[in-house]
């Protein structure tokens, strides 16, 4: 009787290729249309033209490039302490919660998953002049907030949104690493009678080393993929101080088609995104040893 | 044993795969397809006409959906011709983007097909179809003409003791003036909003009042850098420097229903939004002009407009162009329309075409609304909408956060503008 026989090797490869055609499929194809179209002139239609290299000099001159990639930096600026304080306030308090712990985990990670046009609105109503909380600042502060119509505090407004979201996120990975820190440290630190602020700055956010730089990976990836909340709450404005490059790349692609311009921009802020990434990685990352 | 397990795991792989891949739905070459505006007015309108149309005997049948979800028609539109997905007809299209598919050739040119004069004539469409032209000819059917107009609370008006609508910039500012006194805030909803799109309602009609409809946007330069867009940009900076406007009305509550402001443009589609939710705050409505510096009579206004396009990909577009002569030349479904949407029809004689008096008899809003239409101009016809209304927005945030002059945000506007060109 005939038997079919495979090796191990090619078995390992034919379950891969599922993956690998679907990475061809989703990933290398839009990559190498990517690369097609920042070389070209092509509106939808038709077939692309060579056009050198005029899509990166009409980007690297247009402000709103600068403007919008400025703008990412900026944003991180406030998100990044806002973020990172707000996240790991929540695993330690997580920490020493004794009921209830998943419920209250799975409540902060659920801003994570709602849709991001549904808080936009909600957001717009809380912040806007009449909403409740400029409202209830008005009465008790007697201060107003501008939140999304002056340009120096729009941004702030939405890195406070974005924080939102991703409090339950960052917090319940500080949470992982923070649990992870074996408690014979903190008794050694104690017979040595380390201060709490000592303990905190020496012992454990250096052994949280590996989640807090993927916390910042994670911020700096939010902060270029920023979409949702400047295209729905602001426009980008006022000023343009909260357009970012998504929404730049979607206005340029879909509304004054030009996707070669826009896949243009993207190739740039990709490497601004990457070389960010790899900035932080480099200063910030360390080979902890706990054990 | 990991071989007898691996044959039906791929077979069942390929089978999907398969199966997915191959199933492409054979296009109905006899079915006509078309889009229709992703909102459940329209497309219960449609539904009702595409009914109509199926049912007489001998016609090619028409399959109608909402236009898919997408950021924006545009973008559904858009990436349908990329994949070759389009329809045959599409409606909701604003008549930058038409001037962008007429540019590529993606448009059929209704002026060539014979019984265009006949229909244009039947419809009385005629000075909306001459505001639709680009580059002097004819790719769109206008569907609706909503001229942009002021809304003022008659209640409030009243109470402090007004008893005319304003239409200058001074009888504004002296209404502000009294409203302050009285204990209010803000009179008006002078900006529409933060988006690009917002200028729509806002400075570009308010530019067609003072400047007598001339054109903001000609031969790829923008024309507004002029005593007509100073007086606006003038009055728009004014209003907000001394706070009887806010730039945040937009994430609010309705302002005009809250009782925050008097006066706010609003459309005719806002009738059945207001009539359905706040019925008390639609009977004290009055409608007004859009106002100017001296009162001009009958000052123009922007036309918030949509028309209907037939691609040139369609392999049926002689079927598509009898469906189009049969609808249009059908007033009835004119009236349904209006009865439906509260929008005006493209059409010069609403007023006076009996068909329509009985709806409008008994909706005297909707009345009013129309007899703005023969004044209403719809936006220019451009490419670069965006680049001139995104900019129109900065201009119009400079003269509020950065307190710079209305000559001076017009002119860097216009520089920004003609400069981009250049490039």
């Amino acid at each position: 009787m005939f038997r079919l026989t495979i090796k191990e090797s090619s078995l390992g490869g034919l379950l891969a290729s599922t993956y690998l055609g679907y990475s061809l499929v989703f990933w290398l194809y839009p990559f190498l249309w990517l690369g097609v179209l920042s070389f070209t002139d092509w509106q939808f239609i038709g077939l692309p033209t060579f056009s050198g290299l005029k899509n990166c000099v009409a980007v690297l001159h247009d402000p709103l490039f600068w403007k919008a990639m400025k703008n990412v930096f900026l944003f991180l600026f406030y998100y990044l302490p806002i973020v990172l304080s707000a996240s790991l306030l929540f695993a330690f308090g997580l920490r020493r919660i004794k009921y209830g712990k998943a419920f209250i985990a799975l409540s902060f990670l659920l801003a994570n998953v709602s849709s991001g046009v549904a808080y936009s609105i909600v957001f717009s109503k809380l912040f806007s002049e009449y909403g409740p909380i400029t409202l209830f600042l008005q009465a008790h502060l007697g201060m107003t907030v501008p939140w999304f119509t002056a340009p120096d505090v729009a941004m702030i407004s939405i890195a406070l949104i974005v924080t939102w979201k991703f409090v339950g996120y960052y917090g319940l990975i500080f949470y992982s690493g923070l649990i992870a820190i074996p408690k014979e440290i903190y008794d050694a630190a104690a017979l040595d009678q380390t201060g709490p602020i000592k303990r905190l700055f020496r012992l454990t956010l250096p052994l949280m080393n590996a989640q807090i730089v993927m916390v910042l990976v994670l911020a700096i990836s939010v902060a270029f993929a920023l979409f949702t909340e400047p295209y729905l709450i602001t426009g980008g404005g006022p000023l343009d101080s909260t357009t970012t490059p998504m929404v730049v790349m979607y206005e340029a692609a879909f509304r004054r088609m030009q996707p070669g311009w826009a896949a243009t921009m993207s190739i740039f802020v990709a490497a601004f995104s990457f070389s960010l990434i790899w900035l932080v990685r480099r200063s910030l990352e360390k080979n902890i040893e706990k054990v | 044993m990991l071989t007898r397990l691996l044959f039906p795991v791929i077979f069942t792989g390929a089978t999907l795969l398969l199966s997915g891949c191959g199933q492409e739905e054979e296009k109905e070459t006899s079915t006509l397809k078309m889009w229709v505006a992703p909102n459940i007015t329209q497309e219960t309108f449609w539904g009702g006409v595409i009914r109509d149309w199926n049912a007489i005997p001998g016609n090619p049948k028409i399959e109608f959906t909402a236009i898919p979800v997408a950021g924006s028609s545009e973008e559904a539109i858009m990436n349908a011709l990329a994949s070759g997905t389009e329809p045959d007809i599409s409606t909701n299209i604003f008549i930058g983007f038409a001037t962008q598919l007429a540019g590529q050739g993606l448009l059929t040119n209704f002026s060539t097909l014979a019984g265009y004069d006949a229909l244009v004539a039947t419809r009385k469409m005629e000075p909306f179809t001459k505001a639709w032209e680009i580059n002097g000819e004819n790719y769109v059917i206008p569907i609706y003409v909503s001229p942009i107009v002021y809304w003022w609370r008659g209640d409030l008006l009243k109470k402090l003791g007004i008893d005319h609508i304003p239409v200058t910039y001074e009888e504004v500012y002296s209404l502000s003036e009294k409203n302050v006194a009285a204990g209010g805030h803000y009179s008006m909803q002078v900006t529409a909003g933060k988006n690009w799109w917002d200028r729509w309602f806002d400075f570009v009609p308010l530019y067609y009042a003072a400047s007598g409809n001339k054109p903001y946007f000609n031969n790829d330069r923008a024309e507004f850098n002029n005593p007509a867009g100073l007086e606006v940009l003038t009055f728009i900076q004014k209003m907000f420097l001394n706070k009887w406007s806010s730039y945040d009305f937009t994430s609010a509550d309705d302002p005009l229903v809250t009782s925050d402001v008097i006066g706010a443009v609003r459309g005719p589609w806002d009738i059945t939004r207001y009539r359905e939710q706040y019925p008390e705050i639609l009977n004290t409505i009055r409608i007004g002009p859009m106002l100017t510096a001296t009162g001009r009579a009958a000052p123009a206004t922007m036309a918030d407009s949509k028309g209907l396009v037939l691609f040139n990909s369609s392999d049926k577009k002689e079927e598509a162009w009898k469906f189009i002569q049969w609808v249009y030349s059908n007033p009835k479904y004119d009236v349904k329309w209006l009865e439906a949407t509260n929008m005006p029809p493209a059409r010069e004689d609403l007023l006076t075409n009996p068909l329509f008096s009985a709806y409008l008899e008994n909706n005297p809003l909707a009345k009013e609304i129309i007899s703005y239409v023969n004044r209403a101009t719809p936006p220019a016809a451009t490419t670069r909408t965006i680049d001139v209304q995104r900019s129109m927005t900065q201009m119009i945030e400079r003269t509020i956060f950065e307190n710079a002059s209305p000559a001076q945000a017009l002119q860097k506007s216009a520089d920004e503008i003609n400069h981009a060109q250049g490039k």
